[in-house]
């Protein structure tokens, strides 16, 4: 653990002349512009200098001429960001995966959308974009538009079988997905076996990708949340938060204390149904179908609650640039803390099942373990991270809306298995239960929003958010007008679902799929 | 035949690309408080044992196939439901670089149910109708 400024110390003094300019991209948040090719020794000295970061994300920017690459890197209280620029004809960089193995995705995300070729990357396959997308068009870039790339429309090829034969000899392919009885939403994973041992897993994103980055730039701030709301349905309120929260943070505007009161009663109410969700889903990979029913049962009663609030059981649209868009009527708070209390009364029910079942015990005990030094190195977040024992959480790292005021504890196991991961979420769910109850009783009077202006002066800034699945990362850039230049989302699950290859290898196939629902995965967010 | 198959449709869920949202609450209807298979619908993994084709979501490119050949696997006579906007007209997502639309640029749709995401409630009511007009004659995959 170091503190960020021993971290800059280190890094002017070690690299110098290289680095181009230091400057501060909102309170705390530092922007680091070195020359192309000193971005490697950079993010190695922060990976030395703080040996719990991690890279969060790594953005392009497209400046007309240049490509702009960020890498921020998350240490134990705030992101340090580290630029280079590429030219845009011969964009290359040298990769970072060989020194972080978690930058994998990222880079071949960046290559997909960007066009930039990183330079001794393991597997520079493609990650996002179709297999028929047309060679040389880079959808993030600015000269690329919707109306000039082909349409499909009419023109179904049926794609080519998977080989199922493997090229090494006894290794049999056996493709998961996309349409798949274990996966609700449709994503490939490979997987090459020996007999029922998993000997390596390829997967495949891309599925469930819309291009929402893209289609943030044509769109309003306003419009916006509406359509980051939909990055994922899961986690609704996490998105608008963190987007709402980034864009605040240019325009420089406070929200109002009951505004920030309501936004953690949103947030926590998201993690419950989230969490619950996910353990009723996992009872149903393993085989516990009692264990899904029981659990979907008493994830209702957050629904109810949730509709009451918002008007609206799934997608929340209760977050707003400035606030929130309506008030918590009084008579509804009795009727939000009765609902708590049952929950809770079924929570030490469900804590008691998930440490003594024989069932739970042996399909999720020592399965898919993923050590503290895997998880670090892998760039794990959230309870995937917790579950291994690095103790992060955005909510007690960089606190926002009201966590800075409220008492909570944050839960890790050191066992890295899926139980553990599982217990975790339990444990949270727990958490977010009293949290709901402390802001209820705390809740603060006053207005619940501010108005803002349409358009957002010319800036930047970085947002974080515990999600349910773990730290969410927004990058946004404005110009000045009412239409964001950039908008980067970087989603738990991209993080997490690197995790999967390691987890799966040298496990039972029949293991696989405890192992999967464990790291909580959610395509749609993945793919964006 | 006919009969067994508005007693006990098999349902299949295929989701295309959507956010999840319309996803949970289609899992939702399986769970104590909806409970569908009360009415005999039982949610099928293989398109080859499906009567209806549930799908949820806007349809990316990379999915577009996948979601013709799910289709073709269905036996005859096969019924589609779309359920939520991005699967009735593309939704928020209309117009973006990576997505095709509709469901019904790809395969033809039955039965339209609107919502962001359309309540539990509302979904069964949709499928209801199908069971309801498949009762008066309908023959699949014409409106």
């Amino acid at each position: 653990m170091a503190s960020a400024d021993k971290i800059l110390k280190a890094l002017s003094d070690s690299l110098g002349k290289r680095i181009i300019q230091t400057r501060t991209l909102q309170p705390g948040k530092s922007y680091i512009q070195v020359q192309t090719g000193a971005h490697k020794d950079a993010v190695r000295i922060v990976l030395q200098e703080d040996n719990e970061a991690g890279v969060s994300a790594i953005t392009g920017v497209d400046l007309g001429e240049t490509i702009e690459l960020m890498y921020h890197i998350r240490t134990c209280d705030t992101i340090i960001t580290i630029g280079a620029e590429v030219p845009k004809k011969d964009a290359k960089i040298e990769s970072i995966t060989d020194i972080f193995p978690g930058a994998n995705f990222h880079e071949r995300e960046v290559s997909d959308l960007f066009g930039v070729t990183f330079e001794g990357h393991p597997n520079p396959k493609r990650l996002i974009l179709p297999e028929d997308w047309p060679e040389n068009v880079f959808p993030l870039r600015k000269e690329v538009s919707v109306a000039n790339i082909p349409s499909k429309i009419g023109n179904f090829g049926v794609s080519k079988d998977e080989k199922h034969v493997s090229s090494e000899e006894r290794l049999v392919n056996i493709v998961l997905g996309p349409q798949h009885p274990a996966l609700i939403e449709p994503e490939k994973f490979s997987l090459r076996v020996d007999g029922e041992i998993v000997r390596g897993v390829e997967p495949r994103i891309g599925y469930v990708h819309r291009g929402i980055e893209k289609a943030a730039e044509s769109r309003t701030y306003l419009q916006d949340i509406y359509l980051v709301e939909r990055i994922c349905g899961i986690c609704n309120a996490c998105h608008a938060a963190c987007f709402c929260q980034t864009v605040e943070a240019i325009m420089g505007v406070s929200v109002p204390p009951r505004a920030r009161y309501l936004r953690t009663i949103i947030l926590e109410l998201n993690r419950i149904h989230s969490h619950m969700l996910l353990l009723g889903h996992a009872g149903l990979e393993i085989g516990y179908e009692t264990l899904f029913h029981y659990m979907w049962r008493d994830r209702e009663l957050i629904m109810d609650i949730m509709e009451a609030l918002t008007g609206n059981r799934v997608i929340a649209s209760f977050i707003t640039i400035g606030g929130v868009r309506r008030d918590l009527k009084e008579e509804d708070v009795p009727k939000i803390k009765a609902e708590l209390t049952k929950l809770k009364e079924r929570l030490s029910f469900y804590k008691n099942l998930f440490e003594s079942d024989s069932t739970l015990k042996m399909r999720t005990r020592n399965v898919g373990v993923l050590s503290k030094q895997d998880a670090l190195k892998l760039g794990v977040v959230g309870p995937v991270a917790r579950g291994s024992g690095v103790n992060m959480d955005v909510r007690r790292d960089e606190p926002y809306a009201a966590y800075n005021e409220i008492p909570f504890n944050v839960i890790t196991y050191d066992e890295g298995d899926s139980w553990a991961r599982l217990m975790v979420r339990l444990d949270e769910v727990g958490e977010s239960v009293n949290i709901i109850q402390y802001a209820l009783d705390h809740l603060p009077t006053g207005p619940y929003r501010v108005r803002v202006p349409r358009t957002v002066p010319t800036g930047e800034a970085i947002g974080r958010v515990e999600a349910p699945r773990g730290e969410l990362f927004y990058y946004v850039k404005s110009n000045g007008t009412a239409y964001p230049e950039r908008v980067k989302v970087r989603t738990p699950t991209f993080a997490n679902i690197l995790s999967f290859v390691h987890i799966a290898e040298g496990g039972n196939v029949a293991d696989v799929p405890a192992s999967f629902v464990s790291l909580d995965p959610c395509f749609s967010c993945t793919d964006r | 035949m006919k009969w067994a198959r508005l007693k006990s449709p098999w349902v299949l869920h295929f989701n295309s690309g959507a956010c999840n949202a319309c996803d949970i609450e289609v899992v939702a209807l399986l769970t104590p408080r909806y409970d569908v298979e009360r009415f005999g619908i039982l949610l099928e993994p293989s398109p080859r044992h499906a009567d209806i084709l549930l799908t949820t979501g806007v349809v990316t490119r990379q999915c577009a196939d996948r979601l013709k050949r799910i289709y073709e696997q269905m036996p005859e006579p096969k019924f589609v439901i779309a359920i939520g906007a991005c699967a009735c007209s593309g939704g928020v997502f209309e117009g973006n670089y990576n997505v095709i639309g509709g469901v019904d640029k790809v395969i033809p749709v039955d039965v339209y149910i609107p919502g962001c995401p359309p309540k539990p409630e509302a979904i069964i009511d949709g499928v209801v109708k199908l069971l309801k007009s498949i009762e008066g004659g309908k023959q699949s995959g014409k409106r």
